[in-house]
């Protein structure tokens, strides 16, 4: 792995970490969404820093170039995440549904008719 | 003075009634109030049936959410203190009236039912947890908290209307540790607390790992950078 490689992947990282912390700062992210680019981050700077682990691990598995390496790892653990929110999105989008029709019909006339009138 | 005691409630049909006629017979004094955290067992029919003080959310918030909830109720209706009660019974209330002496007597901002003020922490895996979490707030803010993983918390009124407002002030450890960062009182005080009654606890080994790691980047990384 080329030694500005290294560098471009530390800077980004860094970059990447320093912008979700800013993030926070203007309480525009909640902190559990920051956890996964933060642990992401270090995970970067910690193959930067020791190459030796993805070369080892290119070998292992039979891929020509460590770099080639970092590529599969990061585009791997982008596809989990994608994969994550995209339930998470699903489950948000039901959850939108589920409050808009409930106060739809909390709000409409002829339920606080039936209010003023209970069941019982 | 006005004592509002929370209690988030999620699927806790077989522990309610218990907790909530226990306060209503024992401690008639704190009024209380349970957020249904969209519950999908019978708890909301069976607080509703008893017509006890129950706040139905239409979906599913988790505890972060529905304890905000508890506090907007109480900021909204002018309460001094709010405390957190679980629903499992595993809080016991009769030490509300210790965690009111302690926060009034040292104008505090939040008291903690801790289990370990006095008592030595046994050294189990959970423990480990709590040692962890102890000593990262210990090493950023240099206050030791005995037991930070405790959900029996009281807040004073400037805390409830600041947990109410704002993102990012879950009911954990790591909010109270950015608070004494900030300049907060914390203080603790002893209690021995019931195992559960009935029903499953929320935390297994993988999301108790998930909680440590959020904790402690939240706690030692984070929290350095945040602005109140």
């Amino acid at each position: 792995m080329s030694i500005v490689l290294r560098i471009l992947l530390i800077l980004f990282s860094f970059i990447t970490m320093i912008s979700m912390i800013k993030k926070i700062r203007s309480s525009k992210v909640q902190i559990e969404y920051s956890i996964f680019w933060i642990l992401f981050s270090v995970g970067i700077i910690v193959i930067a820093v020791f190459p030796q682990i993805v070369t080892e691990l290119a070998e292992l598995i039979g891929v020509q170039s460590p770099v080639n390496m970092i590529f599969l790892i990061i585009i791997f653990i982008l596809i989990v995440r994608l994969f994550q929110l995209t339930v998470q999105i699903s489950q948000l989008e039901y959850k939108l549904k589920e409050l808009v029709q409930k106060i739809a019909i909390l709000s409409s006339d002829k339920n606080n008719e039936t209010k003023k009138n209970p069941r019982e | 003075m006005k004592v509002l005691v929370i209690i988030p409630a999620y699927n806790e049909e077989e522990n309610i009634e218990a907790v909530i006629d226990n306060l209503i017979s024992n401690y008639s004094e704190y009024d209380y109030v349970i957020i249904n955290d969209g519950s999908k067992d019978k708890t909301s029919e069976i607080c509703h049936g008893h017509g006890y003080n129950i706040v139905d959310l239409p979906v599913n918030l988790g505890l972060a959410g529905a304890f905000q909830t508890g506090l907007k109720y109480a900021d909204l209706n002018g309460y001094d203190y709010a405390v957190q009660l679980d629903a499992d019974g595993q809080h016991n209330p009769k030490y509300i009236s210790d965690m009111l002496k302690k926060i009034q007597e040292n104008n505090d901002d939040i008291v903690i039912a801790s289990r370990f003020e006095t008592e030595k922490k046994p050294w189990s895996m959970r423990m480990l947890g709590s040692r962890l979490i102890s000593g990262a707030i210990k090493l950023t803010t240099g206050k030791h908290l005995t037991d930070p993983t405790s959900g029996m918390r009281m807040y004073n009124r400037k805390m409830i209307h600041e947990f109410a407002a704002n993102i990012n002030y879950g009911p954990e450890p790591d909010t109270v540790s950015f608070l004494i960062k900030q300049g907060a009182k914390v203080e603790s005080v002893q209690v021995t607390m019931d195992e559960r009654t009935a029903g499953e606890s929320y935390l297994n080994l993988s999301r108790s790992m998930i909680y440590m790691v959020r904790m402690i980047i939240s706690i030692v990384l984070i929290n350095n950078f945040r602005k109140r």
